[in-house]
């Protein structure tokens, strides 16, 4: 390569193309993605066999309220991915207001979503239930599991609303553009996956038949 | 970049409607008397299903490279396929119960 193209195209004339045709942000997410999809996995697995495998499991979720609950925080997180949808086609059309609405939009269900989630802690608080006890007798390995995979999932959900609010700031000052609104949809949408796993094992498994 | 094609949020809602419909048809599946490992096996089963349904079209993998899904996707269900060498090895508290009864 000559000096003249050095001079002309700066560092860009040594950049290669990414071999995913995607920018490093967005690889970078989707490896992100990967290893929390195995931490999941990892969690998740582990649950799957204890609950199979304990034979004195607890199953203390009612239909009302806690399934009904449960439901109601799957539509909103179902309902929040959509939103970031149309955040992230707003922001490739370049109709940045429209793209705030729907991120605002989604921030307000994620907090929706994590206002549900820990009134139900409390409630189950309420009635005994901790990380190491169990009111009802049986295998306290339920409120360990229980506290640790929603848990994990709910800090995911509020890591989300914080990096969201801060995009949406970012891309209102021009700071951040478009693709950061993308890449940010990805996580979101991943928040979303992994509770379509939680919802059925970590609920329904242990609802009262 | 992703090349999904934007063609406004029609199909996404579609989406929406159908992954919240096997959210409910999990629920209804629930009270339907299956054994735990029975229940267990098909809400995991619905599960992959939504998750495949929401990376394809949500997550846009679908428009992705085949570079990025070829080495992103093996890689993940490898590395999940393999734990499961180790996992079972929690059926030991059923036997460990056993033990101390």
């Amino acid at each position: 390569m000559s000096e003249s193209h050095v001079a002309v195209g700066g560092h860009d004339a040594f950049m290669e193309p990414s071999p995913f045709g995607i920018q490093s942000k967005k690889l970078t997410m989707w490896l992100f993605i990967a290893s929390d999809a195995i931490t999941f996995g990892a969690v998740l697995f582990g649950y799957a066999y204890l609950r199979a495998g304990t034979p004195n499991w607890p199953t203390p979720f009612h239909f009302s309220p806690s399934i009904i609950n449960g439901m109601v925080m799957t539509v909103v997180l179902l309902t929040s991915s959509l939103t970031m949808l149309g955040a992230v086609q707003a922001a490739k059309a370049g109709d940045k207001s429209k793209a705030l609405r729907w991120m605002g939009l989604t921030i307000l269900l994620g907090i929706a979503f994590a206002v549900l989630h820990i009134r139900e802690w409390f409630h189950m608080f309420g009635e005994g239930w901790s990380l190491f006890k169990n009111p009802e007798g049986g295998s306290v390995l339920f409120g360990a599991s229980f506290f640790s995979i929603t848990g994990l999932h709910l800090m995911h959900v509020i890591s989300g609303v914080i990096a969201l609010i801060v995009i949406a700031i970012g891309y209102n000052t021009d700071w951040l553009d478009k693709n950061h609104v993308e890449t940010t949809g990805l996580y979101w949408h991943f928040v979303d996956l992994v509770w379509m796993f939680v919802f059925p094992l970590v609920y329904l498994m242990n609802a009262t038949r | 970049m992703s090349t999904a094609p934007s063609q406004g949020m029609g199909k996404y809602v579609a989406i929406w409607i159908g992954l919240i419909c096997i959210a409910g048809i999990e629920v209804l599946l629930t009270y339907r008397g299956f054994s735990t490992h029975g229940l267990l096996a098909v809400l995991f089963i619905l599960a992959i299903i939504e998750a495949g349904i929401g990376l394809a079209y949500f997550m846009h993998l679908k428009y992705e490279s085949g570079y990025l899904v070829w080495t992103l996707v093996p890689f993940v269900v490898f590395v999940l396929l393999m734990m499961n060498q180790i996992w079972p090895d929690a059926y030991r508290v059923a036997s460990l119960r056993l033990l101390t009864q």
